[in-house]
């Protein structure tokens, strides 16, 4: 009986592996077709039968970082994404420590405002922001876009930020005070170093969504801010069979949200739904 | 920068009525003082433009043509309502967002209900399948291109090697939008299955040990247990993904452009031509008003809730 059941048992974890080794594959298969094409000459590709093996060359990769667009672009977009992520973590941890430690009149009023400015749709920010941004002389210019990606990720990081510093223990605070350090000294000395993990997941979850951000990017560059997104646009109207120079520039701005989402992986699910689960 | 704990610990024990002790006033301060640039930050660019922006829904204002706007009432909305453009792009959008936002639950459901009993590989399985929803939605445009193009994608390929005719999906008047809900729902399910298989995880003991138990009762386990006590994931995730799809317009921008004949024109792909193609900035913020009161019809009593459980 025990043995038949632990059979059963057996028998199904099986099934349930398999069936989720084929589903997985669904989703992956477009992004692994990309990758590969991206390693493959034009003959390769174009011969109108997969190739899953086959010897892959770096030659997509090459052009398409040759002093293209796209490199500017990528120098472009790291600057753009990092400062507003440091910016969005400063700006975001001035709110969310307060919210996280203390009840005072109004901070679920203030957070829920916070959360509902996630509600608005780009395209009904960007067009007063671009009027005033072309108004200052602003628009074009880097700095308008990581102004419009920091006021993207504030919201969020506000959210998880202020989750994240609620999980830091309150003795911490004490035991601080008793060593005689002001409220600066033990946010920065003491508390932001236990919510580092956080913290950080945060910042990269920050990176990710203003390094794939499109619309405020399309709208406020010009030919010398653009982002590797609106870098893209430009294979929107291919030209005969440059589709392997595609991928490659595809998985060139791939690659690093991919290595930020592995790093921030213990929390993403947490940021991602805005700290409701955890 | 903030309160000490430990101040307000004694403050709490402290009587009340007699008076705040000395110290506290300060610390209160330097509580706003943190928050002031965040929150001066979010209202600068959030009040301002919101108002500029309503104020100019009630003008005729074309960038292109040099003219000073003209306030003009209600001329706009007036103008959007008699607009089989605006109408045909909010019922692309609905049917976008509605069918899309089900398919990814229903399947991100099946999928964390498949993963939450574990398996072995489970973890790495659970870091691939995430791929699709880090990539760019511009990326994903291109790959959605590249997949369906008629010769060398693979959507094809693979149509051809079991004898079903070659489809050009995004060109199909018929096909275009229910392709771009495929390609949302290919990128997202993802999502919404990670959040549902985390909250499942943390679902109580009893109740993953009596699922563990297998027979007839799963169903019944499912709909008795696991809803009931999964409200409040599902609840964000549908939200965040609903507040998403609305926005839709990374994708269109990639792939169909809006059409073939305005099968695939949603409102955000429409609000950006009027306002960033033809200028008509007025016509555009008039149009983004009502894209954000649908949004706000939408999203707001799931919000409230959210907010009301955090």
């Amino acid at each position: 009986m025990s043995v038949a059941h632990r059979r059963s048992i057996n028998w199904n974890v099986g099934v349930r592996a398999a069936v989720a080794v084929i589903c997985t594959f669904l989703f992956i298969a477009p992004v692994l077709w990309m990758v590969t094409t991206a390693f493959k000459t034009g003959n390769q590709a174009f011969s109108g039968e997969i190739h899953w093996f086959f010897t892959p060359t770096l030659e997509n990769f090459n052009e398409v970082l040759g002093g293209t667009r796209l490199t500017y672009a990528l120098i472009n977009s790291l600057q753009v994404s990092v400062i507003s992520s440091v910016v969005a973590i400063l700006l975001a941890s001035g709110i969310a420590y307060p919210l996280a430690r203390h009840e005072f009149r109004g901070r679920d009023q203030i957070a829920g405002t916070i959360l509902s400015l996630r509600i608005v749709p780009p395209i009904v920010t960007i067009i007063p922001l671009f009027l005033v941004m072309r108004t200052i002389g602003l628009n074009g210019s880097l700095l308008s876009i990581i102004i419009l990606h920091v006021f993207m990720n504030l919201p969020l990081a506000v959210w998880l930020l202020r989750g994240f510093y609620e999980d830091v223990p309150k003795e911490i605070e004490e035991a601080g005070a008793i060593d005689g350090l002001g409220n600066i000294g033990i946010f920065f000395r003491m508390v932001l170093p236990l919510a580092m993990p956080g913290v950080a997941s945060t910042a990269l979850l920050c990176f990710v969504f203003s390094w794939n951000e499109f619309l405020f990017a399309s709208v406020l560059s010009n030919a010398g801010s653009q982002t590797v997104t609106v870098a893209l646009t430009q294979y929107v109207t291919p030209v005969g069979t440059e589709w392997t120079l595609i991928m490659a520039a595809g998985t060139v701005v791939a690659v690093p949200v991919w290595l930020a989402a592995l790093a921030a992986q213990k929390y993403l699910v947490r940021g991602l739904s805005l700290g409701a689960v955890k | 920068m903030t309160t000490s704990i430990t101040e307000s610990r004694v403050s709490r024990k402290a009587a009340r009525p007699s008076g705040a002790p000395g110290g506290r006033r300060p610390k209160k301060l330097g509580r706003y003082f943190a928050m002031s640039p965040g929150l001066l930050f979010l209202a600068a660019l959030s009040l301002y433009p919101t108002l500029y922006s309503l104020v100019v829904s009630f003008t005729r204002w074309n960038l292109s043509s040099g003219e000073a706007a003209r306030f003009v009432g209600v001329d706009n909305f007036v103008g959007l309502l008699t607009d089989g453009l605006f109408w045909n792009s909010v019922r692309v959008t609905l049917v976008f967002v509605f069918f899309s936002v089900l398919i990814e639950l229903a399947l991100s459901f099946g999928l964390a209900l498949l993963f939450f009993r574990g398996f072995p590989g489970d973890k790495l399985l659970r870091a691939l399948i995430m791929m699709p929803m880090l990539c760019a939605p511009v990326v994903v445009g291109l790959l959605a291109r590249f997949s369906l193009e008629p010769t060398y994608g693979i959507v094809n390929q693979l149509m051809r090697s079991i004898g079903l005719p070659t489809t050009e999906f995004l060109g199909n008047v018929d096909l275009a939008l229910p392709t771009l809900i495929a390609i949302d729902v290919w990128q997202w399910t993802p999502f919404l299955f990670l959040i549902l298989l985390a909250a499942m995880q943390g679902l109580p003991e009893e109740v993953i040990e009596a699922s563990k138990i297998d027979g007839a009762s799963w169903p019944r386990i499912i709909w008795h247990q696991f809803l009931p006590l999964l409200r409040y994931p599902i609840l964000v995730g549908v939200l965040l993904r609903l507040i998403d799809s609305f926005r839709v317009y990374d994708i269109v921008y990639m792939t169909t452009r809006g059409g073939p004949v305005d099968a695939t024109s949603t409102m955000s792909w429409q609000i950006y031509n009027v306002g960033f193609r033809a200028f008509n900035i007025s016509y555009a913020a008039a149009f983004s008003w009502l894209l954000l009161l649908l949004v706000l019809l939408a999203a707001n009593s799931l919000m409230r809730r959210m907010v009301a459980r955090s």
